[in-house]
């Protein structure tokens, strides 16, 4: 290995390769931006299967209906009864029905704190036993009080009891069944599958009484229609984009297309010719919303804890009725019964660009990794060039003189540490706008943004004068180079760690920060007046402003909605925009606006003076 | 550099590591169990949960060898039953913790002052005058994220640490009696620094004070043998009136010598045992500890001249080898590096070691995460990282391998210096 | 005259109920629970005079059993087949104040007769293989990994005055699904072989579609006050059984809805319609035997001691029970229950009319009595790193304390931290030191010995106590990995043995056990089984991983070996190498298609 390294290092000392690294690095995007359009063609997408035999999908006849109907609408009469009540109210008024159903019962309570606002309520759920099981499994069946617009769960709660009520009849049961009836579609789950879990802080969310084994899955109702529908949405993110087994979503497809004859739409793309424009848009889609990371229902807040949930949403004008929908779940959860084994066999990372096509993480993952290479490419780049200490030897092979290496070294010791504290200086600095924007309340929060938009601006400035400026030793042209190096390195490092955890939230970064890579620094005062402006253009405090500005919102409640999902959810997208993206911003800056162009030949004159 | 390192920034230094050690500890009270609990950080024979635990069964009279979760040196026990109990009165752990850091930076400066790296007893190197003070050694030892994270999350590993570099000080500082004893303290608490030895000694052979000099290395070399064979009996003897029978020897090194606790670490080991065929188990077992203890001799005979460096290069060659290495052996070695910072400029891929060390640090918890906690991902990934971690690790051994060694070679042709060169 | 022969009749009567001649008999509780559901208890009891036993003669004492208790020198034994769990908010106390039940899949624990322990393993080993052949079930795989030797929660119920040297061995296996395949040999030990008696309603299909159900096997010396020591053999059947779903008919077992007419409705709602109806379920229950057990009792067993009635029933006195003709019934005084008398050659039909709406709910059961203590135990945390385990252990009687032993007996994979372990009051945050008193731990040997932890503690009246403590999962070698890795591994029951307020005065021997512990046990109860997930690894890479590895450390090695060895020379001295070569080979390849 040392060997091939060392040939390597021969043409490193090739001053044509010195030139390369910035093409090669463009390259790099281009390729990554390019491979991900290629996705949707049939090349490079699969269908989907089954990979868990025990699942058995749509292979069990369904049995629900008939006379549950007539339940059903009882229920639901109960449960129009109680639309505008307070959550108490309306707790108080089902647990006896659950209750009646023979199932053990219990509350739970929980508060948050988020953005000013307080967000609190009370779970309600309920265990139906395995009748010969033993409390080792559970899979859950949620049903919201309010989805994520806040319409009412008006079908979906009259149908999880009658379902409830139907599923006790059964024998069959080798997991207990678990109802999970919440305020709300984002916090109550959230503070549940918390407290279920023990990872829960006892001063907001109180602990549950009662509990039964692993949850093996959960399925959330969304069912606000009122007339019959056509087809199934189903909603798959989860927080901080992970994602549920592709497993569970196949056989949901398949008992719902398959067995129903009901459609399955996915990203609210209502109507889907499986075509490449239709592919691409619901890819983009998905990857968004993995991107942002945020909770998109109900069944969010599971799958961090390794529960693969979905959350079902009948839609459009068909002739399905409920007991089709009951249907549908009960079938799911016959599936989900048969297995032995938890849910691990097929994908967990995957982009879906139609019900029954899909890549694999093999085939996108590259993508990011491109763009993530290129910063990595252009730190080395850099470090070559401003000649490291080790290699001292480099530029004295190219230029004949001898000089002493005492004299080069001490100049690159000098070279490492300002640049090392620099880049240091602004990665703890990041730490202030992620505390902030988190922590202050919504009043406040314009104001804020305001401020550290005009302080954003004029910091890459401030420190660029007062390295130029500095008293003891001006800054160099090849510590300016250093400084965009480290922080390159970092952002490279960062941005690829990330791509396996949240691919979207990577590529999107990584394409975002691409040119910081290629601002050089200028001396014109037109060109830094330029190359301001252009930082300032991608800086993430406009980025911000622009996507509020095309989702029709404001910053303010882009903001809210952020620092409620890092406080409820603890969705870490801010922190990769302020401790990763913020800081390599801000080291763009100070070497555009500080630095002199630093070519190869200063740094041999800067070895001659030395 | 240069700067003349007065008391006061001697204090400084040791007050700004404590008070840093000091503050996570209080500030962040999450952050020491967290850490405690990071594969990264305690292997089953370093881990301080386990260590607690053997202290609770101890001090309930029930035997903690008797069992499959304390693995380490008995006389661990009383020396955490002096303090007060930890649940109470934690600061007392935390200090002492802190002291043993302060105490090996302080070992650590005595070796950098003695310039022991620059110039040895048979070879003294060209470059010998441009080497960093005792100084700015101990401070990358004490501010070294590495050596942090291990000082906090309480790894029984820093007292080995502390006894290694005490050896290796002693040494240096001519006292071969004191050197050995450090080292078999090293080596009753862990075992392997007992591979040290040959290395310890000819660095103690060649640094002894000239008025009481033994003349013969054979001599030497069994007196200290002898020395350290006595004390680690002396210390085999107390712990065995401590714990009241032998159980502790294979609970405590046959352990690390059969590997039956497979618990993940950022090693070569864990993975393929576990994914070892049983028939074969025994064999590669024994394949692995004589590989791992092969290196002593080539390196021993191949730089004689400078037995500094192979200490440095065998600590090394642990932290990538060992049964359940972890962070703190790479912070050791880390620590040993700076000493010969005049080999520095002969050094090819630092930065190429150290973005991939760095890589897999990032990696690595995201991996271990994506495996255990999130299901996402398996063993594979986290198993991959530890690869890359090695290897960044083995270059940079490598790398130090050979600017040592052209350094030496450039005494014979000077005219060298700075030249393209190859080996063949 | 008449005197003496009803004293005659009362001391045989008693004599019986010593159970000291040689003799069997066999009875059945039936006792309706709440939410529609009846719990059935077959109890059947028969024993032989110890010289017997040696001598090898049996009557009604199983002889296939005997012979195993002969060769693996067995005094007492236990063996318990579980399923299901017992819900104990609905229906109470458990039956036999839980002294006939264990925990999920099968339990067995026995005191062998043995001088070391040594011996005592090799015989329980012995004992072991012959009852999994004898049973059909893998009894055969508790070995030293799964058998703990408990000090405190278990006292031997026979008299054992005579030995001295005996040793208690307890083994689980909470994996084990007990089935039909377990049954056929259990009913193939009674006299009447389940051909008459009550042990003709004992159909699997029935048995183990129950929602808890439980088979007990106890073999005991008995030595009455002045007879002589016989040994007794009790096998106990209890099951719960849902009615609606045992009502069901055999061919259609599919729970269809029912048509909407014939679906009971609450009429009060004011939505109420022919479409629209609020379900009005578990009314109070009617049944008949033949609907539950799909048949009725055919006689009674011949050899069974006829003075005890058969059959038992628990309702209240003011509800009517009709059965079949030539049927005798008893009421007994306390007015909650009624025995039955049959014929030797009658059939046992027995009917549970609806009650009419007019008399009130309350009235139908008669209500079960609340257990000593309630006990819910749970996993904390997720992650397959680490994670801790939480008992929640609730004293309802409003006076009393309770003082029980609280054993676990966990595999040797789930390395518990006893250090961590705390038991403090709900509503408290802080730990309460005086709740545990008493603590047996044993810890487990990686591949060779369970955990065994015994803690005795005590709940205050009326509150609940939260015992918990964290365990490390540790990562095995691929080849310990059962097929099915990723579903995660069975832990077994916790036991918890409730003590009797006033300590024993009478007997002195059981091992070591402390003095505090000898006392009666007043009620067990078992919590549910766990399911621990393990971290799994990738069971497709046994080469990869050893060719990745080795190739790892060859690269190190070899680089480091190139360094030492090679020496070093000017770049321009010595034969070309590396990269040059092949930059020098391609030039020449180049000129001469050049010069072509």
């Amino acid at each position: 290995m040392p060997r091939l390294l060392a040939s390597a290092l021969q043409l490193r000392r090739d001053p044509r390769i010195l030139k390369l690294p910035p093409y090669v690095s463009l390259l790099c995007i281009l390729v990554g931006v390019a491979w991900l359009f290629l996705l949707p063609l049939d090349q490079y997408s699969r269908r989907t299967y089954i990979s868990e035999n025990a699942l058995l999908p749509g292979q069990v006849h369904t049995y629900f209906g008939g006379s549950d109907q007539n339940v059903f609408r009882a229920y639901k009469h109960e449960v129009n009864e109680l639309a505008g009540k307070s959550n108490t109210d309306v707790n108080d008024k089902l647990e006896p029905i659950v209750k009646g159903l023979g199932l053990k019962t219990a509350r739970q309570n929980f508060t948050y704190h988020a953005a000013g606002h307080t967000y609190s309520g009370e779970n309600l759920y309920a265990i139906l036993q395995a009748p010969r099981g033993d409390a080792t499994e559970a899979i859950v069946l949620v049903a919201a009080w309010e989805n994520v617009k806040h319409e009412i769960n008006r079908n979906g709660i009259p149908l999880a009891l009658t379902l409830l009520r139907y599923f006790k009849r059964w024998s069959l049961w080798s997991k207990d069944i678990i109802l999970l009836i919440t305020p709300d579609s984002i916090a109550g789950p959230q503070a549940w599958v918390d407290a279920y879990h023990d990872a829960h802080d006892p001063s907001r969310v109180s602990s549950l009484p009662l509990k039964s084994g692993l949850l093996q899955g959960a399925i959330a109702i969304d069912y606000t229609q009122e007339t019959r529908f056509e087809s199934v949405h189903i909603v798959y993110d989860g927080v901080n984009g992970q994602l549920p087994n592709l497993d569970l979503i196949n056989s949901i497809v398949n008992i719902a297309g398959g067995q129903m004859g009901i459609g399955v739409a996915l990203q609210e793309m209502w109507h889907h010719d499986n075509g490449y424009p239709d592919r691409l848009r619901t890819m983009l889609r998905g990857m968004l919303k993995q991107g942002l990371g945020l909770a998109s229902g109900a069944h969010s807040s599971f799958i961090p804890y390794h529960v693969d949930a979905v959350t079902l949403r009948p839609f459009g004008d068909g002739w399905q009725d409920e007991m089709a929908m009951g249907r549908v779940v009960e079938g799911s959860f016959r599936s989900l019964n048969n297995l032995l084994e938890h849910l691990h066999q097929s994908f967990f990372f995957y982009l879906l660009m139609q019900r029954e096509r899909f890549v694999s993480i093999g085939t996108y993952l590259p993508s990011a990794m491109l763009v993530a290479a290129n910063f990595t490419i252009m730190a080395i780049a850099l470090w070559v060039k401003t000649g490291q200490p080790a290699e001292g030897a480099a530029p004295k092979t190219k230029t004949e003189t001898n000089t002493t290496t005492t004299t080069t070294t001490t100049t690159a010791e000098r070279d490492l540490f300002l640049p090392l504290g620099v880049v240091a200086l602004i990665q703890s600095l990041s730490i202030i706008p992620l505390y902030l924007f988190n922590h202050a309340p919504e009043s406040t929060l314009t104001t804020l943004f305001i401020a550290f938009t005009a302080l954003n601006t004029l910091l890459p400035q401030v420190l660029s004068h007062l390295l130029t400026t500095l008293p003891t030793t001006p800054t160099t042209p090849h510590q300016f180079n250093l400084i965009k190096s480290f922080s390159l390195l970092l952002l490279g490092m960062f941005l690829s760690t990330l791509a396996t955890l949240n691919f979207s939230l990577a590529l999107i970064t990584g394409l975002l920060a691409s040119p910081l890579s290629f601002l050089q620094p200028c001396q014109t005062r037109a060109g830094k007046v330029a190359a301001t402006a252009l930082l300032n253009a991608v800086s993430p405090t406009a980025v911000l402003l622009a996507g509020a500005a095309y989702w029709g919102t404001d910053v303010t409640s882009v903001l809210k909605e952020a620092a409620v999902a890092w406080q409820v959810c603890g969705t870490y997208s801010p922190v990769v925009v302020w401790c990763v993206w913020w800081p390599a911003w801000v080291a763009g800056g100070v070497v555009v606006l500080g630095g002199r162009p630093g070519t190869p030949r200063g740094v041999g004159n800067k070895e001659k003076m030395g | 550099m240069d700067a003349k390192v007065t008391p006061g920034r001697t204090a400084g230094l040791y007050a700004g590591a404590a008070v840093l050690r000091l503050a996570i500890f209080t500030l962040l009270p999450a952050l020491p169990d967290l850490l405690t609990g990071r594969v990264e950080i305690s292997t089953p024979v370093t881990s301080f949960k386990r260590l607690q635990e053997g202290l609770f069964l101890y001090n309930h009279n029930v035997s903690p060898y008797d069992g499959g979760v304390y693995h380490q040196a008995p006389l661990l026990l009383p020396l955490f039953s002096l303090l007060p109990s930890f649940t109470s009165l934690p600061i007392f752990t935390y200090l002492l913790y802190i002291a043993v850091d302060l105490l090996s930076a302080g070992a650590l400066w005595r070796i950098a002052d003695s310039g022991e790296a620059g110039s040895s007893a048979l070879f003294t190197s060209p470059r010998r005058e441009k080497r960093w003070s005792g100084f700015v050694v101990a401070a990358a030892f004490l501010l070294n994220p590495f050596t942090v994270a291990t000082c906090i999350g309480r790894s029984t590993s820093v007292f080995t640490t502390c006894a290694i570099l005490h050896a290796i000080a002693k040494a240096v500082s001519g006292a071969p009696f004191g050197a050995m004893v450090a080292l078999s303290f090293a080596s009753y608490l862990s075992m392997y620094p007992l591979l040290l030895l040959p290395p310890l000694v000819l660095l103690a052979y060649d640094r002894q004070r000239p008025e009481r000099a033994t003349k013969s290395a054979l001599q030497f070399a069994a007196v200290s043998a002898s020395t350290v064979a006595g004390v680690v009996g002396v210390l085999f003897q107390m712990s065995y009136l401590l714990t009241g029978s032998w159980e502790f020897l294979p609970s405590t090194y046959g352990v690390q010598l059969t590997l039956s606790d497979l618990t993940p670490n950022v090693g070569l080991w864990w993975y393929f045992f576990i994914e070892m065929f049983d028939s074969f188990r025994s064999f590669f077992l024994a394949v692995f500890w004589l590989h791992l203890s092969s290196y002593v001799g080539g390196l021993t005979v191949r730089i004689r001249r400078q037995p500094l460096v192979v200490l440095t290069l065998l600590l090394g060659i642990f932290a990538i080898f060992k049964p359940y290495p972890s962070i703190s052996d790479m912070a050791l070695f880390l620590a040993l590096v700076p000493l010969h910072r005049h080999v520095f400029p002969l050094m090819r891929y630092t930065f190429v070691s150290a973005a991939v060390i760095m890589y897999a640090t990032c990696l690595g918890p995201a991996f271990y995460h994506l495996w255990i906690y999130a299901g996402s991902g398996n063993a594979n990934f986290f198993y991959a990282v530890t690869l890359v971690w090695n290897l960044g690790l083995s270059l940079l051994v490598c790398d130090l391998m050979f600017a040592v060694l052209r350094d030496e070679w450039e005494v014979e042709r000077p005219e060298m210096a700075g030249k393209e060169i190859r080996q063949i | 005259m008449r005197q003496f022969l009803s004293l005659l009749w009362l001391s045989l009567f008693s004599f019986s109920i010593f159970a000291s001649a040689a003799d069997y008999h066999e009875q059945l509780n039936l006792r309706p629970l709440p939410l529609s559901s009846l719990l059935a208890s077959f109890n059947f009891r028969s024993n032989t005079t110890l010289d017997d036993f040696d001598k090898g003669n049996f009557r009604f004492f199983p002889r296939s059993l005997a012979q195993i208790l002969q060769h693996a020198g067995t005094r007492e034994l236990h063996l318990r087949f579980s399923l299901g769990r017992w819900d104990a908010e609905t229906w109470g106390a458990r039956p036999w104040d839980g002294a006939r039940e264990g925990g999920t899949g099968v339990e067995l624990w026995a005191w062998l007769e043995a001088d070391t322990d040594e011996e005592a393993d090799h015989k329980w080993l012995t004992l072991t293989n012959a009852l999994s052949g004898l049973f059909c079930a893998s009894l055969n795989f508790i070995d030293g990994t799964r058998t703990t030797r408990p000090v405190m929660s278990f006292q031997p119920e026979g008299d054992h005055s005579t030995v001295t040297n005996m040793h208690l061995l307890y083994g689980v296996l909470p994996h084990e699904v007990v089935c039909t395949e377990n049954l056929t040999p259990f009913l193939k030990l009674l006299p009447c072989k389940g051909k008459a008696g009550i042990a003709t309603l004992l159909d699997g299909h029935k048995l183990f579609d129950a929602s808890w159900q439980s088979m007990a096997i106890d073999i005991r010396p008995i030595c009455p006050p002045g007879g002589e020591c016989v040994l007794q053999i009790e096998q106990t059947i209890d099951m719960v059984l849902d009615i609606d779903r045992s009502k069901r008919p055999r061919d259609n077992p599919i729970p269809r809805p029912p048509p909407g007419d014939q679906l009971p409705c609450d009429t009060s709602k004011p939505y109420n319609s022919h479409d629209t109806c609020f379900p009005a379920d578990h009314t109070n229950q009617e049944w008949t035997l033949s609907q539950i057990f799909g048949k009725t009792v055919k006689g009674t067993c011949p050899l069974a001691d006829s003075t005890i009635p058969p059959v038992c029933i628990q309702v209240p006195d003011s509800r009517s029970v009709f059965v079949s003709k030539d049927v005798h019934e008893k009421k007994n005084p306390d007015g909650l229950s009624r025995c039955f008398d049959i014929a030797p050659s009658t059939e046992l039909e027995m009917m549970l009319p609806r009650l009419d709406e007019g008399a009130s709910t309350t009235t139908d059961i008669v209500t079960p009595e609340t257990p000593l203590l309630y006990a819910e135990r749970s996993f904390t945390g997720h992650g397959q790193e680490r994670g801790g385990v939480q008992t929640i252990l609730r004293n309802p009687s409003p006076d009393t304390a309770v003082e029980f032993i609280y054993m676990e007996s966990l595999p040797w994979f789930m390395r518990i931290y006893l250090h961590t372990m705390e038991a403090r009051v709900a509503g408290h945050s802080h730990a309460n030191k005086s709740l545990i008193q008493q603590v047996y731990y044993r810890p487990a040997l990686d591949r060779a010995r369970a955990t065994q932890l015994e803690v005795r503690m005590r709940v205050p009246p009326a509150s609940t106590v939260f015992l918990t403590y964290d365990f490390e999962k540790s990562i095995l070698r691929y080849t310990e990995y059962p097929p099915d890795a990723n579903r995660g591994f069975d832990v077994a029951a916790a036991v918890i043995t409730i003590l009797d307020p006033q300590p024993e005065t009478i007997g002195s021997h059981g091992g070591g056990a402390a003095k505090s512990a000898r006392r009666f046990a007043a009620y067990t109860l078992r919590t549910t089984s766990l399911l621990c997930s393990l971290p799994t690894p990738d069971f497709s890479m046994p080469y990869n991983v050893i060719i990745f590895t080795s190739t790892a450390i060859a690269l190190t090695f070899g680089g480091m070996f190139n360094i030492l060895v090679r020496r070093f020379v000017a770049a321009d001295e010595g034969p070309e190498a590396g990269l040059a070569v092949v930059l020098g080979r391609l030039k020449g390849r180049l000129r001469g298609m050049l010069k072509r």
